[in-house]
């Protein structure tokens, strides 16, 4: 008899055995046979899948259980520890059977594609960082499943990287990501701080309801959740770091319907959800969450009318309910926001798999639209707006990329007058 | 004191005849390639004897020339590291270093310079290890012999001159100090000596030109081993006053921080190299101005992980250099199709110095942030800022030089991608760094032990001898 502790253990191995092996052959430039790629990923995602339904049928119950695996360290007190409850079992669950379907849909679609075994390795690197996310019990496991998740998804937009566009917008998204990964990081240090644990559980059992959770102050509930929602932003599109989205759209459509469409937009909200209770001491972090869910939502649903590609008026799609979902989270309506998103991912990862096979019906959906005409300046200014994407992308620019890389840029002239040096070319010296 | 054993003198004998072979084999009418050749055995050899004191224990308990608390010569727990990554350093250069660009007199440099890093990690002298410097520091100024780099010689001269200089004054107060107060001065500017080698704030400005207009492959060889920081702990760590080590560390994370910001906005791929060295190291002395045990074993952790990724970086762009010319990161190069394993090798070791899952560099920084978070809370909000940062600026670089543009066909015979031996050194580069990042345990604990020990020190009266070696074994 299988205990659930293997069972969530082999959940997390398969994948990561999976990115092991197609790993090595792409380091060794070793190309691997394309079906046997698929069946192991096939494989690895059934196995994943099996464990967590298994799992999920030996929890009946409602309580929440943390499983550490080991120490790497005793005294650096760095743990693999893994929290199991319904919630985490079926998202888990849900992204194994998603990037089940995603891997057959993906390896008819990148048939004899340079990139095929790339691409496969940064599916299961995507595979493994979302079962981290969905089981973490602490905070270094749920950042690395959070990196492992913000650093494919970039990858995969650069995945046609013989043309400029691709990598210049994959070095965009994963800057916000990055942002993301700093905001999280921050309030896994604010919470190490004040509740001298790194155990998720402060956040996720913390509080009021008889949660057996370490109890905070509502300052530091508040820092860490306003932290969280910076991270939940960054990693799901909030406003204002919506920017991203319509530019991750360079990626391949299976990559861009798994990711945007299913799990990674909402790996923000699922963390949000998890950290309820923390919430719940935190109003003016949800107040702000709220806002920002409104907000995103209202900003994606009129960008979405007016996008003239089917994948970013699909992203924007998403984008909406995303926001909906966020503002069900921080009215506190847990259940609805959890079958939102799984209701939402099936149905939005169902519409990015079949607009392939639409354009191809049609005969493309790109730029069909007829050129719209607005003599109303109230109008034409939201016409404007939403063509523009709300004005994130440059306000984005106008106030932190550029003063950021000027004040540096000044810098580095002063260090290079520091040491009088010369600014031209001075050719190569090994 | 143990007696010396004949076996620990052998090994010792071996671990310096094996760069000295070298250095005379490359005085001698060799040809190239076979000299190329010996060196390469005698670095994969030193690889293996370094190894030594990790696996055998009575080899820890070496020391040599003990006086006043202090050993000429001593092997303990933070040498028996520090040690094979020298080597390891020295394996990598012989290996992957452009033929083209490696002649004798670089092969002569090269194991000069590995063997003065190997001497000044064994030893605890201040007036050795003051020495050793101004050896390695003069070593660093002959290779950057060439007409192009007389004005990098000037910037060497200046700054890496001025802290052999800081350093030798502070030495001699130590030396000849009788009163806490001289004492104290001479930590300071031994503590200004070593932040001028290492590159941290105000005194950072000579890396990356250096690695811009200098010869890159000499920089990483004397930069890479940071013996900067281990003078910080030999030196200021076990004598210094918390108000010392707070400002070191204050200093490194600010470096952390700019180092990374400005490596994301240069225009060239080797000073973008420079400043990613800066903020690297850095953390490296973050962690060891902490005072905290979990935060010096971070930075111990760092400093290897930190050393390997960056030098194979930095050796990835130098090969690319042999393959395209000068790099420039304002427009796309492409390549990734042509040369997929040195792109893969470069992501790597990138997200390495990032420090990202599984690899070694987020165990160390992790160690650091764990360790910083009661005692020096700010520090772990740093390292946050600093690790975004720099991941940026690695797939900025990775963007720019591997992807953005169709490789045009060439020639059949021309090609790009790396050598046998070239790829089994940065395999072999990968697997130690994410082979210590999965299964980090060994090396935590014993980073772990040398930190105690580096600590301890601090509590115990240097002229107190006994209770001295007790803790250095």
């Amino acid at each position: 008899m299988v205990s659930p502790s293997q069972l969530v253990l082999t959940a997390i191995a398969a994948p990561a055995v999976l990115l092991a092996v197609l790993g090595c052959a792409t380091l060794f430039s070793h190309r691997l046979p394309e079906i046997f790629t698929t069946r192991l990923m096939a494989a690895a995602m059934t196995i994943s899948f099996t464990a967590l339904v298994a799992a999920l049928c030996h929890r009946t119950g409602p309580g929440t259980h943390f499983l550490t695996y080991g120490q790497w360290s005793q005294a650096g007190g760095i743990a693999l520890q893994l929290l199991v409850d319904r919630m985490s079992l079926a998202f888990g669950a849900l992204a194994a059977a998603v990037l089940g379907i995603v891997s057959a849909f993906s390896n008819r679609y990148l048939h004899r594609d340079p990139g095929y075994n790339r691409y496969f390795v940064l599916l299961a690197m995507f595979a493994l960082g979302m079962q981290l996310i969905a089981l973490a019990g602490n905070v270094e496991v749920l950042f690395i499943g959070w990196e492992l998740v913000g650093l494919s998804s970039a990858l995969l937009v650069a995945f046609f990287h013989d043309r400029p566009a691709p990598a210049a917008n994959a070095l965009r998204v994963f800057s916000v990501y990055r942002v993301s990964d700093a905001a999280m990081l921050s309030a896994a240090v604010l919470l190490s701080h004040v509740a001298n644990s790194d155990s998720l559980a402060a956040l996720f059992l913390a509080s009021s309801a008889g949660g057996s959770g370490p109890s905070l102050s509502t300052g530091a509930a508040t820092g860490i959740a306003i932290l969280m929602v910076v991270a939940v932003a960054g990693k799901s599109a909030l406003v204002p770091f919506s920017g991203w989205l319509p530019r991750a759209m360079e990626g391949p459509t299976p990559s861009s319907a798994v990711y945007y469409g299913a799990l990674s937009i909402h790996a923000g909200c699922f963390l949000m959800l998890r950290s309820m209770p923390l919430f719940a001491h935190a109003p003016v972090a949800r107040l702000i969450a709220g806002i920002l869910g409104a907000t995103t939502a209202m900003l994606a649903a009129v960008a979405t009318r007016v996008q003239s590609d089917v994948k970013s008026s699909l992203a924007y799609a998403s984008l909406t309910q995303v926001g909906l979902i966020v503002v069900e989270i921080a009215l506190g309506w847990r259940m609805l926001a959890f079958f939102h998103i799984v209701g939402h991912t099936c149905f939005r990862l169902l519409q990015f798999l079949s607009a392939p096979n639409l354009l191809h019906d049609l005969h493309g959906l790109s730029d069909k639209r007829p050129p719209v005409r607005y003599h109303h300046s109230g109008a034409s200014f939201v016409y404007l707006f939403a063509l523009e994407r709300g004005f994130l992308d440059s306000s984005l620019e106008a106030v932190a990329v550029q003063p950021f890389t000027r004040a540096a840029q000044w810098f580095g002239r002063l260090d290079r007058r520091l040491c009088g040096g010369k600014e031209e070319d001075a050719g190569c010296h090994n | 004191m143990p007696a010396v054993t004949t076996s620990a003198l052998l090994w010792l004998g071996t671990l310096a005849g094996l760069p000295a072979l070298v250095a005379i084999a490359s005085l001698l009418e060799l040809e190239l390639e076979r000299l190329r050749r010996i060196a390469f055995a005698a670095a994969s050899g030193l690889v293996a004897v370094a190894l030594a004191p990790a696996v055998a224990g009575s080899l820890r308990k070496l020391g040599l020339f003990t006086r006043g608390g202090e050993a000429l010569l001593r092997v303990n727990a933070l040498s028996s590291v520090l040690l094979p990554f020298a080597a390891g350093l020295w394996l990598l250069t012989v290996a992957v270093t452009p033929r083209g660009s490696f002649d004798r007199a670089g092969h002569r440099r090269a194991a000069l310079a590995t063997l003065t890093t190997l001497a000044s990690f064994l030893t605890e002298s201040a007036v050795a290890l003051l020495l050793l410097q101004a050896a390695a520091v003069m070593i660093f100024f002959f290779a950057l012999n060439e007409s192009a780099d007389r004005h990098q010689r000037r910037v060497v001269a200046a700054y890496l001159g001025a802290s052999t200089i800081l350093l030798g004054g502070g030495v001699a107060m130590l030396v000849v100090g009788r009163s806490s107060g001289v004492e104290t001065a001479g930590l300071w500017l031994i503590a200004m000596a070593a932040l001028l080698r290492k590159g941290i704030l105000p005194f950072h400005a000579w890396v990356p030109e250096v690695f811009d207009h200098g010869r890159l492959g000499p920089a990483i060889l004397f930069s890479a081993p940071q013996v900067g920081a281990y003078i910080t702990v030999v030196l200021i760590i076990p004598r210094a006053p918390a108000g010392l080590l707070h400002t070191i560390a204050i200093l490194a994370l600010a470096t952390a921080i700019y180092g990374s910001a400005l490596a994301l906005v240069e225009h060239s791929a080797r000073r973008a190299c420079g400043y990613l060295f800066v903020s690297q190291s850095a953390l490296v002395m973050a962690g060891l101005g902490c005072g905290s045990a979990t935060a010096l074993a971070g930075g111990l952790l760092e400093w290897l992980s930190a050393g390997l990724a960056f030098a194979g970086l930095a050796r990835v762009v130098l090969m690319l250099e042999a393959r395209r010319g000068r790099l420039d990161l304002t427009h796309y190069h492409g390549g990734y199709e042509r040369t997929p394993m040195l792109a893969i090798s470069f992501l790597a070791l990138g997200l390495a110095c990032a420090a990202f899952p599984g690899t070694l560099g987020f165990i160390g920084q992790e160690l650091l942030v764990k360790g910083a978070v009661d005692v020096f809370p700010v520090m772990g909000y740093a390292i946050a800022v600093a690790s975004a940062l720099t991941g940026v600026a690695v797939v900025r670089m990775y963007f720019s030089l591997f992807c953005g543009r169709t490789d045009k066909p060439t020639h059949r015979s021309l090609h790009f991608e790396l050598k046998r031996h070239e790829a089994a050194a940065f395999v072999a580069l990968l697997v130690v760094l994410i082979g210590f990042g999965l299964g980090p345990r060994r090396l935590i604990n014993s980073r772990l032990r040398a930190s105690r020990q580096i600590l301890q020190l601090r509590r115990t009266p240097a002229m107190n001898l006994d209770a001295r070696h007790s803790v250095l074994r």
